[in-house]
């Protein structure tokens, strides 16, 4: 299953609301059948700009970084939900990118230019 | 060392007697020919080549989490993304640079409009004075 990374932005709110937030958002990938990898917390800052979501400007937001392996026909209906989520400001889902680190740097691709 | 080089020298002309089938004539270009045989050292790469030069972020991993790293190839008045020429970078990053600016702005996580002011007093790495 390809890896997948699930940018969420959640409402600021006290502690135990933003967890049930977060139990939900899990729920709903488990139960379509994605494998949750990890979960970081990015912390709670000032929104780079006002974001209007259900009818309320925000202002201030918390932000979660949701790795999951899951299936590509899941993810339309998971942005669907979580789009229709109260507490949920912004998620964007993206796709993992792994192979960064093994494209040759510049000076090493000029050097092979400059010899061959 | 000097010993090997001479005893070398004297071999290649040594064997060169012992072999003489045909009279061959000891001309400098057959000793030197001879040399050329048995001194291993004669091709290389130069010694003094200078390792060429990569850009800034030739083996840094661009994230759009990284808004710090990102901010610094963004104008701090209008948050405008700086131009190959200004920020010095190769092909490869300049677009990946521009790219995960661009990700970052969509999803929230870094303003376009405007620079951090947290941001704001880190190193300049771009080559652009700014008019304070």
């Amino acid at each position: 299953m390809p890896r997948y990374e699930l940018a969420l932005i959640l409402k600021a709110m006290q502690r135990p609301e933003t967890a049930a937030a977060l139990r939900r958002t899990v729920e709903t990938l488990m139960v379509r059948g994605a494998v949750v990898r990890d979960m970081e917390n990015l912390g709670e800052r000032l929104l780079p700009y006002v974001m209007t979501k259900h009818n309320q400007r925000h202002r201030r937001g918390s932000y979660f970084l949701i790795d999951f392996y899951a299936a590509p026909s899941i993810l339309t209906d998971v942005v669907d939900h979580l789009h229709r989520d109260v507490d949920v400001v912004r998620p964007t889902v993206l796709k993992k990118d792994t192979q960064s680190s093994k494209q040759t740097c510049c000076a090493l691709l000029a050097s092979k230019l400059a010899d061959g | 060392m000097f010993h090997l080089k001479r005893s070398r020298l004297l071999f290649g002309v040594f064997s060169r007697l012992q072999n003489a089938s045909k009279p061959t004539a000891l001309t400098s270009a057959s000793i030197y020919q001879d040399q050329v045989k048995h001194n291993p050292f004669v091709k290389m790469d130069n010694p003094y080549k200078e390792p060429h030069k990569g850009c800034i972020l030739c083996n840094v991993t661009v994230d759009f989490k990284n808004i710090q790293l990102l901010s610094q190839f963004i104008s701090p008045h209008t948050g405008r993304i700086y131009g190959r020429h200004i920020t010095g970078l190769c092909g490869r990053k300049q677009r990946e640079i521009s790219k995960a600016i661009k990700k970052a702005h969509a999803m929230g996580f870094m303003s376009v409009t405007h620079k951090h002011p947290d941001l704001m007093r880190d190193p300049n790495i771009c080559s652009i004075k700014h008019v304070d």
